[in-house]
C-alpha cells in the first residue's frame, strides 16, 4: 500500500488508513495531486480553517518540515484559564489597563510555525501584541481584557494546531535578559567609543614624533575627550558600582581597581589637556573598560545559557494536576492541593507533589532522582516522589505533601538560592587583586607626600603621584586575567563547554582529583540493546509499531535499536494497544497477537524463554511463537575510556562515585580504567567523601548528571554537569558539557590549565612591568613618551600572550 | 590645514557615527535582536502582506488608546454645577 504524507502536518502514513477528501466532489474530474490526505480530524479542521482565514500560504512557508498531528479536542480544560487563581498567577496588567501573559507554545517546528501562530493572533480581535521567540518557543501576547478572554486565545491557538501552557517568566529569567541586555547596550557604547579613539590617537601619537603645534594637539584632547566620557561613565558604570559595594562592605575588588585606575587616568588626563602639557591617556581609558566589559558580559552570557536551559525543563512540569474528590475528578492547580487529596495520575505525566499510592500500579521512572535507569515498579502504599514520571498505567494516590514542600520544589528552591551565591574561590582571586591595589595606591599616596614635602609643590606632587596609579595599573595588570580567560572561556565554549564564570578556569587547573558519577556520566544513562537474537519470521516494522506505543526506557532503546538496524521501517497501525504494568505491551494486528516484554510475562503466557543473562532482557512474540530476543544494558559512552587515560596522564586522581551496585560499578570501572570505586552511596555520602578530600586541601572536581549527585556536585570545588543531565544539576553545577562527551572533561582541563599558565605569564609579566615602571614613576621620571609607549606595549603583549591559548591542540585537529 | 577644517572633519564623522549608534541602541532596546532565528527569517516574510499587518496591529493599538481616553474622560466628566 501506499505511503502518502499528510496534507496538513506531513507525516507519512499508510493511505488506507488516510481520511480522503476530493476538493471538488467529483473524484474522476480531480487529479492526484489535488486530492487531500489527512491523518486524523484534527489535521482535517486545520487545514480548512487555514483555508478559510485566507491562511494557507502557510503550506508554501512550511515546505517540508512535518509537524505534529493536530489535537481535536481544542476545548478541553479552558475555563481554568479564566478563573481568579490563574490570572493572579499568571497574568499581568501593563500601566494601560490591559492584560499580559508569558506562553510556552507547543508544537512550533519552523519559522513558518511562528509565522501563523503571530498572524492567527494577530486577527484576533482585541489583541493588542503578540510575539513569538522562534528560539525559546516563548510568546509574550498582550490583550484587552473587555474585547476577548484568555480562554478565546489558548483556544485560538488549539484550533490551527498547536499548544499553549502559561510560565511564570520567573524573576530569574528577566532578570538574566536585562542583564544580557544592559551589558550588551554598554557594551556597544565602549566599542564605538574605543575605535573612534583609537583613530584619533593614531594621529596623537604620529604627532608626537613628528612635532605637531598645540592648537591640533588641543582639538584631538577634546575630541578623545568627548568620547571618553560616555564611555567611562555609561560603560564603566557597572565597575563603579563593584567598587562602591566593595567599599561599603571593606572589601578592595578587581572593580575598585579598574574604576580607580580608569577614573584617576580620566582626572589626569582632563588636567594634562587643560593645562596643554603632558599627554592625554583617554585611549587607556577606555581600552580597560572595553576589555574588562567584554570579559564579564561572555560571563553573564553563559550564565543565561545555563537559566534557559532550566526554564524549559520547569515549563514543562504541570501547572495542574486531576484530583478525585467522591468520584469527581478535577483540574486543581498545584498550589491548591492539599494534604490528603487524592490525586489521579494518567501515563508519561510528571509528579509534582509527592504522596502514597492508594490504588493501581505501575512503574516509574525516577532517573532523574536517582540516576537509576531500570524503571521501578509500585504499588498500593508504596510513596511516590515528585520529578519522577509515570510511565505506563493510570495510578492514583494521596498527596503526602503540599507543592511547596514537595522534594521537586525544594529542590528548585535550593538551586535558586546557589545561583546566586558565589563560591569562595572567587572571592579569594579578587582578594588577591585585591591586595595589589591597595598597595599600588598606598606607594601613589606616599609619592604625593613624599613629593609634596620634598619639592613643596602641590601640582608636581599631584602629577607624579597620579602618573604612579596610571602607569601601574590600568593596562597590564588590569587585563591580565580577564583577557586570558576571556579567550579560554570563548574556546571552551566553542567545544560545548560553558563555563558559568571565569575564575572556574582558574579553579579547575589547580585540581588534582576527578570525582565521577557513574549512570548517565560515564555512561549513557539508558538502555540500549546489547544483543539481539531474531529467530525466523521476525518483522522489525512489526515490532516497532509495538514498541512505540510505549514510554518504557527499555521499549525506547529498541526503537532505537531497530531504527538503527533497519532503514525506513513502515508505520504499521495496531489495534487492541495494551500496557501490562512493569511487564509489557500487547496488541492486534490482522488478527494476530503481538506480545512484546519481560520473561515474566512471556512465561505468564505459556511461552518457553531463556532467562539467562546479567542484563535486562526484552522478548517479542507474534501468536504464542518466540520471534526475538534482546540483551539491552547500558551502555558506556563512546570514548570515555580514552578520556579517563589522558586524564590520569595529566597527573590526577581519577575515582568513581555511584549510587549503584558494587558489582555493575566495579564492570563500568573496569571498562574505562579507573581504580578507585566507591559504590552504594547515598546522596549525603558522595558529598562526605568529596569533604574528605576538600579537608586534606585537595581542589575536587566532581562530574554529575542527577538529582542524586547534586548535592556532591554543591559541594565540589567546581561541579560539571552533563548538558541532558537534570535541572538541579546544571543549576548547581560551573561548567555544563553541552556535547556529554567524556573527552569533553579532558578538554575541560587542559584549557583550564592552558589558561591558568597564560594568566600566570601575564601576571609575572605585569608584575615585572610594575617593579621596573613603578619606581621610575615614584621617582618622577616618567615622561610622557615612555608613559605612552610602555602603556600600549604592555596591554599588547598581554593580549598577544593571552591569544596563544588558541594555539592549543585538540586530538581530532591533529588527525 | 587649519584648526576649522580638523574640528569639522571629526564632528561632522562622529556626529554620524554617534546617529548609528543611536540607531542600533534603540533596535537593541525595543527587542528587535531578541530572536537571533526570527531575526533571520524576517528578511524571508518581508512584503506587503506584512506591512499591511503591522500597519493593522498599529491601527489596533491607537484604537485601543483611543477607547481608553475617552472612557477616562467619561469617568472624570463632571457635571456643570
Amino acid at each position: 500500500m501506499a505511503q502518502i504524507a499528510c496534507t496538513h502536518c506531513n507525516l507519512v502514513f499508510d493511505e488506507s488508513v488516510m481520511i480522503t477528501e476530493h476538493p471538488q466532489g467529483d473524484v474522476s474530474s480531480v487529479p492526484d495531486s489535488q486530492t487531500l490526505h489527512f491523518c486524523c480530524k484534527g489535521c482535517q479542521g486545520v487545514y480548512h480553517l487555514l483555508g478559510s482565514e485566507g491562511l494557507s500560504t502557510f503550506y508554501d512557508k512550511l515546505g517540508d518540515t512535518t509537524l505534529q498531528p493536530a489535537n481535536q479536542d481544542i476545548s478541553a480544560d479552558l475555563e481554568k484559564f479564566d478563573l481568579e487563581g490563574f490570572k493572579n498567577k499568571y497574568i499581568k496588567t501593563t500601566q494601560e489597563g490591559l492584560s499580559q501573559i508569558h506562553l510556552i507554545i507547543e508544537g512550533i517546528h519552523c519559522s513558518a510555525c511562528v509565522w501563523l501562530n503571530e498572524k492567527v493572533l494577530h486577527k484576533t480581535d482585541g489583541v493588542i501584541e503578540a510575539s513569538i521567540n522562534y528560539t525559546n518557543n516563548k510568546a509574550k501576547v498582550v490583550w484587552d481584557p473587555e474585547e476577548v478572554k484568555l480562554s478565546k486565545i489558548i483556544e485560538t491557538i488549539r484550533a490551527i494546531g498547536y499548544n499553549a501552557y502559561p510560565y511564570d517568566p520567573s524573576l530569574q529569567e528577566e532578570r538574566a535578559n536585562k542583564t544580557k541586555k544592559e551589558y550588551y547596550l554598554r557594551i556597544l557604547v565602549a566599542v564605538f567609543g574605543t575605535m573612534n579613539i583609537m583613530w584619533i590617537a593614531i594621529a596623537h601619537y604620529a604627532g608626537y614624533f613628528t612635532g605637531m603645534q598645540q592648537n591640533f594637539k588641543d582639538i584631538l584632547n577634546v575630541a578623545e575627550f568627548i568620547l571618553a566620557t560616555p564611555v567611562l561613565f555609561y560603560s564603566g558604570w557597572i565597575f563603579f558600582r563593584g567598587a562602591y559595594f566593595g567599599f561599603k562592605n571593606k572589601i578592595v575588588n578587581m572593580d575598585t581597581l579598574v574604576a580607580s585606575g580608569a577614573l584617576s587616568a580620566y582626572i589626569y588626563s582632563i588636567y594634562a589637556m587643560i593645562s596643554q602639557h603632558g599627554e592625554v591617556y583617554f585611549d587607556s581609558v577606555v581600552m580597560i573598560i572595553t576589555f574588562v566589559l567584554v570579559g564579564k558580559y561572555l560571563e553573564v552570557l553563559s550564565k543565561k545559557h545555563a537559566v534557559d536551559t532550566l526554564d524549559s525543563i520547569m515549563g514543562s512540569t504541570p501547572t495542574e494536576v486531576t484530583t478525585l474528590k467522591e468520584g469527581v475528578k478535577s483540574l486543581v492547580s498545584i498550589e491548591n492541593v492539599q494534604v490528603g487529596d487524592i490525586i489521579e495520575l494518567k501515563p508519561g505525566e510528571k509528579v509534582v507533589i509527592d504522596g502514597i499510592v492508594t490504588s493501581g500500579q505501575g512503574s516509574f521512572d525516577e532517573s532523574s532522582l536517582t540516576g537509576e535507569n531500570q524503571p521501578i515498579y509500585k504499588q498500593k502504599n508504596d510513596a511516590i516522589l515528585s520529578g519522577s514520571l509515570c510511565l505506563d498505567s493510570v495510578v492514583h494516590y494521596k498527596a503526602s505533601k503540599d507543592v511547596s514542600g514537595s522534594l521537586l520544589t525544594s529542590i528548585v528552591s535550593l538551586l535558586e538560592e546557589s545561583i546566586t551565591k558565589k563560591p569562595h574561590i572567587e572571592q579569594l582571586a579578587n582578594n588577591i587583586s585585591g591586595y595589589f591595589s591597595n598597595i599600588i595606591l598606598l606607594i601613589a599616596l606616599l609619592t604625593f607626600t613624599g613629593w609634596y614635602f620634598v619639592n613643596g609643590s602641590f601640582e608636581t606632587a599631584l602629577i607624579v603621584g597620579i602618573s604612579v596609579i596610571v602607569i601601574a595599573c590600568p593596562c597590564a595588570l588590569g587585563l591580565a586575567t580577564p583577557m586570558a580567560t576571556l579567550v579560554g572561556i570563548s574556546i571552551a565554549a566553542k567545544r560545548g563547554i560553558l563555563f558559568k564564570e571565569a575564575t572556574f578556569l582558574e579553579t579547575m587547573a589547580k585540581s588534582k582529583v576527578l570525582a565521577l558519577d557513574k549512570t548517565g556520566t560515564l555512561t549513557e544513562g539508558k538502555p540500549s540493546v546489547v544483543q539481539a537474537a531474531l529467530f525466523e519470521g521476525f518483522a522489525p516494522a512489526l515490532l516497532l509499531a509495538l514498541v512505540e506505543t510505549s514510554n518504557h526506557p527499555v521499549s525506547k532503546g529498541i526503537v532505537r535499536y531497530l531504527k538503527q538496524e533497519n532503514n525506513g521501517l513502515t508505520t504499521i497501525q495496531l489495534e487492541h494497544i495494551k500496557s501490562i504494568e512493569a511487564k509489557g505491551i500487547e496488541a492486534t494486528f490482522k488478527g494476530k497477537k503481538l506480545l512484546g516484554g519481560n520473561a515474566a510475562l512471556l512465561q505468564e503466557r505459556g511461552i518457553a524463554v531463556d532467562v539467562t543473562s546479567e542484563n535486562s532482557l526484552f522478548y517479542f512474540a507474534l501468536d504464542q511463537t518466540l520471534l526475538a530476543r534482546f540483551e539491552l544494558s547500558d551502555t558506556i559512552r563512546e570514548g570515555a575510556k580514552e578520556a579517563i587515560s589522558n586524564i590520569q596522564a595529566l597527573g590526577i586522581k581519577v575515582m568513581m562515585l555511584t549510587g549503584d551496585h558494587e558489582q555493575s560499578a566495579q564492570k563500568v570501572a573496569k571498562a574505562v580504567g579507573i581504580e578507585e570505586v566507591h559504590a552504594k552511596l547515598l546522596p549525603q555520602e558522595k558529598s562526605a567523601l568529596i569533604q574528605n578530600f576538600q579537608n586534606k586541601g585537595e581542589v575536587v572536581v566532581m562530574v554529575g548528571d542527577g538529582i542524586n549527585d547534586a548535592i556532591a556536585l554543591a559541594q565540589s570545588n567546581i561541579a560539571i554537569a552533563m548538558g541532558q543531565g537534570a535541572d538541579v544539576a546544571i543549576n548547581v553545577s560551573d561548567v555544563v558539557l553541552l556535547d556529554e562527551k567524556p573527552q569533553s572533561i579532558f578538554d575541560a582541563y587542559k584549557i583550564s590549565r592552558r589558561t591558568f599558565t597564560a594568566v600566570k605569564e601575564n601576571l609575572g609579566f605585569s608584575l615585572l612591568y610594575n617593579v621596573i615602571a613603578v619606581p621610575l614613576a615614584v621617582a618622577g621620571f616618567v615622561n610622557p613618551l615612555i608613559a605612552a609607549l610602555s602603556m600600549s606595549l604592555s596591554s599588547l603583549v598581554v593580549v598577544g600572550n593571552s591569544m596563544r591559548i588558541k594555539m592549543i591542540k585538540f586530538k581530532e585537529n591533529n588527525v | 590645514m587649519s584648526e576649522n577644517i580638523v574640528i569639522l572633519m571629526i564632528s561632522v564623522s562622529t556626529f554620524l557615527g554617534a546617529l548609528g549608534l543611536i540607531a542600533l541602541l534603540w533596535g537593541v532596546k525595543t527587542g528587535q535582536f531578541d530572536d537571533q532565528s526570527k531575526f533571520i527569517d524576517a528578511a524571508r516574510y518581508d512584503g506587503e502582506e506584512e506591512l499591511r499587518d503591522a500597519a493593522m496591529m498599529q491601527e489596533k493599538k491607537e484604537e485601543q488608546k483611543k477607547k481608553r481616553e475617552a472612557k477616562e474622560k467619561e469617568k472624570n466628566y463632571m457635571p456643570p454645577d
